[in-house]
């Protein structure tokens, strides 16, 4: 992870900061820092999607591919999920040195997302047992500057909610064998139902508070953060301690509270934004990656 | 590619015959509140503990816990100089925590490679384990632990957590305190603590539920401090706060037989006394 170094001082200035509900960049303990979302991006992938999150920037392509479904469950598809540092992000990241993080964060991912309850994946399968819609789930970091987590969530949303998955029906030949036709119109597609898909949350512990979208130099004062992953109607799907300390049973009550209601917050707009643009059409001006 | 139509080829990955066979719609609670596994417990009772310190003699310290048919053995290696040179850390030293499944220990055949699976949990346990260990009085070194899970029945983090801060407390590294683990499991409005593998399949009849999750926490009992929080599956936050509150009872639950354990290793281990 890239870090940042805190000296003792700086670290009480932030732990008052947040102890009087001010941060540094004049933000109050829930509040989110300018959220961008853009998606259509990338014109090679079947969704894709923006975030940027402050500083913080990523992008995610969803590109779906026909396999084979899981033998323990015929008749559904799949999600994959591929975390990228790259070098662009911070330097650190180089070679092998941003495969940990980009573990840490797949793994959460499919977490997050395994359950029969964010995703219809029974709308992923085309012929049971033979062949079902796979999504395969790109996310690339292309700027860090902390809350990770709750970027990636945000622009997987987004990008599922632009994946346009083009429509298949299958034709039987009179020995029986099964083929699988693309429609000529590219137009005619199915479009994956996102309502039930989660935003993650993280809460950073920091002082006696927690706030959330902390910045990488807030992140230096926390000794612990919790991640909750929150429905639109507010159920949790993964909840996660990440760092090196420990917090008290109190303290998580509150966390998971404020998760919570924030992370219920957070989807109406998202969702209102992304039905804005895409009303727009080809109307909509693009913004790309240096607006 | 020219195919041999002479012979039939099997399929590329191979599976095991026991995923195929129809499921007998099991029930969580059989009758009462008798668990599926057989035993007199309640749906709030861990599963009876066996565990003893000090298995194998080549490492600093190791433990062995096994709970039901979960069966896990850990050893700790070190303090002792970091492998890498440029991550040495003149402040504090390095824990690393590496989980493991032996191939035969699920219901389905693992690799010997570790998987993300494997990775992810290695990673839980790490940061459970971190806040326990008095890291600072480790300067620039390393201690390793590793935890190598023979049976697994139920979810294994939470034993693993728990074995691990056994077999660190036998190779005499400082900590703070124990770390103990529990799982809980909860479907619907019913809570089982400790659960074997049978209660942690999801939709039974393939039906859907609501308010369906797994908690695993690892607590420090003396500070009641909580140094690590898993959950999944779709909870109400209610819900998620009972959990993590059995989660918390069982671990105090457990303790007293860590605790006798750890008595017994240094009662072993002491010199005889002079008269």
């Amino acid at each position: 992870m890239a870090t940042v170094q805190v000296s003792e001082a700086e670290k009480l200035y932030v732990l008052h900061g947040v102890r009087d509900d001010l941060r540094v960049d004049g933000r109050g303990c829930e509040d989110y820092r300018h959220v961008e979302v853009e998606t259509d991006v990338v014109s090679n992938t079947d969704g894709s999607a923006k975030v940027s999150l402050g500083h913080t920037n990523v992008l995610v392509g969803v590109k779906a591919e026909i396999g084979k479904p899981k033998p323990m469950v015929p008749d559904e598809g799949y999600l994959e999920f591929f975390v990228d540092c790259s070098a662009n992000a911070t330097p650190e990241f180089e070679g092998r040195g941003g495969e940990g993080l980009g573990i840490e964060l797949s793994n959460t991912l499919v977490k997050v997302f395994s359950n029969k309850h964010c995703l219809d994946l029974k709308s992923l399968c085309i012929s049971p047992g033979e062949n079902c819609w796979v999504l395969y789930v790109d996310v690339l970091l292309l700027q860090c500057d902390g809350n990770l987590f709750d970027a990636i969530s945000m622009a997987i949303k987004a990008a599922l909610f632009n994946t346009k998955i083009p429509k298949v029906h299958i034709c039987e030949d009179e020995d029986g064998g099964k083929e699988i036709e693309l429609s000529d119109d590219p137009y005619d597609c199915v479009r994956v139902n996102v309502e039930n898909i989660p935003c993650i949350v993280t809460l950073c512990k920091i002082g006696h508070r927690h706030v959330v979208d902390a910045t990488l130099q807030e992140k230096a004062c926390s000794v612990a953060s919790l991640l909750i992953s929150v429905t639109h109607t507010g159920m949790v799907t993964c909840v996660r301690k990440v760092g090196g300390g420990s917090l008290d049973p109190e303290s998580i009550f509150e966390m998971t509270e404020t998760g919570k209601r924030v992370g219920k917050a957070l989807h109406a707009p998202l969702m209102e934004l992304l039905q804005k643009e895409e009303s727009l059409g080809s109307k909509r001006q693009k913004v790309g990656f240096l607006g | 590619m020219p195919v041999d139509r002479r012979r039939i080829r099997g399929p590329d990955e191979s599976q095991s015959p026991y995923h195929f066979i129809s499921k007998e719609s099991q029930k969580c609670l059989a009758s009462g509140d008798r668990r599926s596994d057989d035993s007199q417990r309640g749906p709030l009772d861990i599963r009876p503990i066996f565990a003893r310190c000090g298995l194998n003699s080549q490492a600093k310290g190791s433990a062995y816990i096994e709970a039901g048919n979960t069966k896990i053995i850990c050893s700790v290696y070190g303090p002792r100089e970091t492998e890498r040179k440029d991550e040495t850390d003149m402040k504090s030293g390095r824990l690393v925590a590496d989980m493991r499944f032996a191939p035969f220990a699920c219901h389905k055949r693992g690799a010997w490679v570790q998987g993300n699976e494997e990775k992810d949990l290695s990673l839980g346990l790490l940061e459970s384990l971190r806040p326990g260990v008095c890291l600072h009085k480790y300067p620039r070194s390393q201690i390793d632990v590793c935890v190598m899970v023979l049976e697994s029945d139920g979810p294994a983090l939470s034993h693993a957590v728990t074995c691990a801060s056994l077999a660190l407390a036998d190779a005499g590294i400082e900590m703070y305190d124990m770390v103990l683990g529990c799982t809980v499991r909860h479907t619907g409005t019913t809570q089982l603590l400790d659960p074997t593998f049978s209660e942690v399949q999801d939709d039974q009849d393939g039906v859907f539920v609501e308010n369906q999750g797994s908690v695993t926490l690892s607590l420090m009992p003396n500070m009641n401090q909580v140094s690590g929080l898993q959950s999944d599956g779709v909870m109400e936050q209610e819900s998620l706060k009972a959990a993590v509150q059995a989660c918390i009872e069982g671990c105090y639950k457990l303790y007293p037989v860590i605790q006798h354990t750890l008595l017994k290793t240094v009662r072993k281990n002491a010199p005889p006394s002079e008269n």
